[in-house]
């Protein structure tokens, strides 16, 4: 069995990818606590389970959705929960173009 | 006659014959509710059910009928009901509302339910005692002191302490069975695409269902009538015709071949649920069912492929809060990018950033082929084992917990200890199949234990068939 | 330059000619107020689930089977994981392990270029950068539309190359009605690979890439400018470095974009809330036979069945909706060359695009059958076409004004008075070495008189019958 050791660096790059921060002092705690949670999921990197494709499941494309358009939401409905609106728009701080 | 006496179907047909008024029926609960506010099982009350339940009052007097006419139901809280709150349980979508109708709660209101209140939960369904909930801890139906299991904890302790005859879960592990079991209540995980997910917020998608917990088994199989069914809005869901549960319940056990799995009684040994799982069997087989020794060789590997595939989609499942078009924005941030960061790490709790975080690992290149893709490939491998193991028997029956409810508390700060509640629920959300917990037995503090039955795909009646026998002839082994 | 060969592959997004969006019933429309044609799906709401339209794999399988694309038997939807605020769910659905069309290839003039795969994907959102006070403002609009991306292997090696790709992408895809390619609109993008090594080197160079270039121009500019960039900096002995460069069409450069490195890890994995789709071979033989004939095969009937030349027949065949006018019309008048003389020199030089020619192919038949026929002359046919596609008028109400207008009896009376007034024509006829201008003087009368709306064939029997008496 090869235990998968978490590094401090790749618990950042994870928080990167996860668009979350984290504290010095709380990645002190995730690190181990993350290193035990990878231990149990270490069980299914190791295990065997032969040769096989991965399969499918499927529908056939006759029968998909037919190409109709149907009525949309009223904007102000689209709206509702924004923390930010302006001109009929979600809205942000003006970004680089 | 009291009306928290009442079954939901006598409560259904009482309501639909007038001799019960819904008005009076969702005053009784929502009293109820307000009376036990200290079990914490609900998050909010809607304010406009008694007049919701008076305009059913005067549908039903106007001819209308449908199977939850007039019938008060609560909802959890990761579920849509338009106009509604619908926060998970997060801080991050604490004022979010519902701007549509899941099929679900469509489907009950077509039916004429009156939809009271929303339950608590842990945090975007990720947790086994609802401790995880952002805006406090339920606590059990039966002992307070300890937890009501979870995801699905205010809903399980709700139908538990009597608060509603029915109320909806959602499953991804064993988040509707775990908490019916440590509250007493009946609980299903349906087959996997028999309820539609349309409106409910996602945390696994490919393994999760939806499903009613309710008093009795008969009760269950109504209700999960109601629900079940394709929607053109879930391609996931599936077009199977939805049977009449109720007759599949026949009284009679005889001919059936009831599935035992050696990895069972392996993991068994020495937990408090041992006895009464044992005292099962026993029940089973000297009422004519005959009891298979099967397997699935696999079974121990299903916690750690849960924890693989399900905090993968939950990571790409909870992109979307990222505080650009709905709730929680930080007001700290001061471009997009700490829109995102900011947002979500102040408005997601420590579980689900753990789950996120590990999604993100065994999905990031580099670990992608080692985790998730080995996951899905071994999942296939148990769906496999799985069937072989359906083709000697017609059920498998097996624990739903180790034990009893825990105590408030007792598993903080060890995520793996609290990831293994779900050790013997995870199998039917890895498979797809349909499982029951109901009460069987109890534990060293008198507290209830559960007895899961599982099928394959699609046989959600021949489970309540089984589950109703136990449940109305096995009154001596279950009081054990 | 000639030291170097340049090396590009593209990745062209074309949005799909389809009613709804690919994963919900939405409208896919443009031009509308921002966010109207919405709904949970397109605004990823918790909860919302995507179902795929099947129109748009349709039509992704018919842009493949225009380019001998190979079909996949099952296509699978995956998640592209990324944060962008035009991005609602932060993921996009794509594809990657199993396109619908893997292969395939369209042919240039001088080479064929090789094509990797086509998939279906989603379009983003449209973000509008305004002022500081106001910010970024996000419009979902967009979000959703069905959108197919065509790879191609790196066999492109100038930009006139690329130009000439494209083109023949495009037409292709309009003459399919896949999509409408409308480029102002955002309709058809294109990201640009390129690299450059020493000739005939086999080792390739370090790439860069160029994202959304909307015109057929950028896309030749951006390519002349990052294929001399790169070729300075390698012989001042730099080194090009892998990264994304925004072309910026005003200042004619190319501009290093700062990159974060964890954003390319799209994390992508089968969308859970998504079947696979099984698309039989039956299915796919049945698009094959909607197919209509793709430009070249058209230009290659009209040469050979028709006597077009080469010229005439691309200029035909440029845009779907002129060889659709064209082959309409031949059905009803069969005088292709006629035709096309009239397209060329009356028809195109009055309308701005071929979608919308204002004389129907069935009239446009008629009032050249009535010149055939003599019933009006060549100009005034010229001036009833002006009149309707100027003025909307009626083509019954011009026949009536200008052809068939005046009747025999009439006609037979202006004739002999018009002869019985000029003996001395009269006589130069009979005298005259050159009788049939004599005759032509005549005929001119006649029409001069009835301003050009006799029957001229009419008018001519009824002179020669009086003359010859």
């Amino acid at each position: 069995m090869n235990k998968t050791t978490i590094t401090t660096d790749e618990v950042k790059r994870l928080a990167g990818l996860s668009a979350l921060e984290f504290t010095e002092e709380e990645l002190e705690a995730f690190v181990p606590e993350f290193e035990r949670i990878v231990e149990l999921v270490d069980e299914v990197k190791n295990c065997d389970i032969g040769n096989s494709e991965l399969k499918y499941t499927t529908h056939k494309l006759c029968g998909c959705r037919e190409d109709e358009a149907k009525e949309s939401l009223p904007q102000e409905e689209i709206l509702l929960n924004s923390p930010k609106t302006k001109k009929g728009s979600f809205c942000v701080p003006k970004m680089l173009d | 006659m009291k009306i928290d006496e009442l079954s939901l179907i006598e409560l259904a047909e009482k309501i639909s014959k007038q001799e019960l008024t819904s008005f009076e029926v969702t005053k009784f609960y929502i009293d109820k509710c307000n009376e036990h506010s200290d079990l914490f099982a609900l998050l909010e009350i809607f304010e406009d059910s008694l007049d919701r339940a008076k305009e059913m009052d005067e549908k039903i007097k106007a001819g209308f009928k449908g199977k939850l006419a007039g019938v008060p139901v609560v909802i959890k809280d990761n579920i849509l009901y338009k106009g509604k709150k619908a926060s998970c349980s997060s801080k991050f979508l604490e004022n979010y509302v519902a701007q549509y109708n899941s099929t679900v709660v469509q489907k009950m209101l077509d039916e004429g339910a009156v939809i009271f209140a929303r339950a608590n939960m842990d945090e975007f369904a990720m947790g086994s005692s609802t401790e995880n909930s952002a805006f406090g801890v339920t606590k059990n139906a039966l002992d307070p002191t300890r937890v009501p299991g979870g995801s699905s904890g205010g809903s399980a302790c709700a139908v538990g302490a009597g608060l509603t005859p029915v109320a909806l879960g959602t499953d991804t592990g064993g988040s509707i069975r775990q908490p019916s079991s440590y509250n007493g209540v009946v609980g299903i995980k349906p087959t996997y695409g028999r309820v539609s997910r349309y409106g409910v917020v996602a945390f696994a998608s490919s393994i999760e269902q939806v499903g009613p917990i309710t008093k009795n088994v008969k009760d269950n199989a109504y209700m999960l009538e109601v629900l079940a069914g394709n929607s053109i809005h879930d391609e996931t869901s599936l077009k199977e015709e939805v049977p009449n549960y109720l007759s599949y319940i026949k009284g009679d056990i005889s001919k059936l071949r009831v599935g035992v799995l050696k990895e069972i009684d392996e993991a068994v040994k020495g937990l408090e649920v041992e006895k009464s799982y044992k005292n099962a069997i026993k029940f089973l087989k000297e009422n004519g069912a005959e009891i298979v020794v099967t397997s699935i060789p696999s079974f121990n590997l299903t916690l750690p492929c849960y924890y693989i595939i399900a905090p993968a989609e939950a990571t790409s499942n909870l992109g979307r809060f990222d505080g650009v078009k709905y709730s929680r924005r930080s007001k700290d941030a001061k471009d997009v990018d700490e829109i995102y960061f900011k947002s979500r790490s102040e408005g997601f709790g420590k579980e689900v950033k753990r789950r996120i975080m590990l999604g993100n690992f065994v999905l990031s290149s580099g670990y992608f082929d080692a985790y998730y893709n080995k996951a899905k490939k071994l999942q296939q491998k148990l769906i496999e084992e799985g069937k072989k193991a359906f083709a000697t028997c017609d059920v498998i029956v097996l624990p739903t917990t180790a034990g009893e409810a825990f105590k408030i508390g007792a598993k903080d700060g060890d995520p793996v200890s609290m990831y293994k509640e779900d050790l013997f629920t995870i199998m039917a959300n890895i498979l797809g199949v349909p499982a029951i917990s109901i009460p069987f037995g109890k534990g060293p503090n008198g507290l209830p234990l559960g007895l899961q039955i599982v099928a394959d795909r699609l046989n959600e009646g021949t489970i309540y068939n089984v589950a109703d026998f136990i449940e109305s002839k096995g009154g001596e082994y279950a009081r054990l | 330059m000639q030291d170097y060969d340049i090396v590009i592959g593209l990745e062209v997004h074309s949005e799909l000619k389809t009613n709804s969006k690919v994963f919900c019933s939405c409208k896919n429309q443009f031009g509308q107020e921002p966010n109207t044609n919405c709904c949970p799906v397109c605004v990823g709401l918790p909860g919302a689930l995507p179902v795929l339209n099947k129109k748009a794999v349709e039509l992704v399988i018919k842009a493949g089977l225009t380019m001998d694309c190979e079909i996949n038997d099952i296509a699978v939807f995956e998640r592209k994981n990324y944060f962008y605020p035009d991005l609602a769910k932060a993921y996009q659905i794509s594809q990657l392990v199993k396109p619908i069309c893997v292969g395939g290839h369209i042919d240039l003039e001088n080479k064929t270029v090789r094509l990797n795969r086509i998939h279906l994907e989603e379009d983003a959102g449209k973000l509008v950068h305004s002022t500081a006070a106001i910010g970024t403002l996000i419009d979902y609009n967009r979000g959703g539309v069905p959108l197919m991306e065509l790879v191609t292997e790196p066999d492109i090696s100038s930009a006139d190359e690329a130009v000439e790709f494209l083109t023949k992408l495009r037409q292709r895809l309009i003459y399919a009605g896949v999509a409408e390619c409308k480029m102002e609109q955002g309709g058809m993008r294109c990201d640009v690979n390129i690299s450059v090594k020493k000739r005939g080197s086999l080792e390739l160079g370090e790439r860069t890439e160029m994202k959304n270039l909307n015109s057929f121009k950028s896309v030749y500019r951006a390519i002349n400018y990052e294929a001399n960039r790169q070729i300075e900096v390698l012989k001042n002995g730099g080194k090009i470095v892998q990264e994304t460069r925004k072309w910026d069409d005003n200042h004619n450069r190319s501009i290093s974009m700062r990159k974060k490195e964890t954003s390319s890890d799209y994390r992508y994995f089968p969308d859970p809330d998504m079947l696979a789709v099984e698309i039989p071979r039956e299915d796919v033989e049945a698009l094959r036979k909607t197919l209509p004939l793709m430009p070249e095969e058209l230009k290659a009937r009209y040469i050979s069945e028709y006597g077009l030349s080469e010229y005439e027949s691309e200029i035909l065949t440029r845009e779907n909706h002129l060889s659709d006018y064209f082959n309409k019309t031949i059905s009803f008048y069969n005088n292709p060359k006629e035709v096309y003389n009239w397209i060329l020199t009356e028809i195109l030089s009055r309308i701005e695009s071929s979608e919308n020619i204002s004389i129907s192919p069935e009239n446009l038949a008629k009032l050249l059958k009535l010149v055939e026929n003599k019933e009006v002359t060549r100009t005034n046919a010229k001036e009833m076409l002006s009149r309707i596609m100027e003025n909307g008028e009626e083509i019954e109400a011009l026949i009536k004004e200008y052809g068939g207008g005046v009747d025999e009896t009439a006609l037979k009376a202006l004739v002999e008075n018009i002869v019985t007034s000029n003996p001395k024509a009269v006589e130069d006829y009979k005298t005259s070495d050159t009788p049939e201008k004599v005759f032509r003087w005549f005929t001119g009368q006649v029409m001069k008189e009835t301003k050009g709306k006799a029957n001229a064939s009419k008018a001519e029997e009824f002179i020669r019958e009086l003359l010859n008496k």
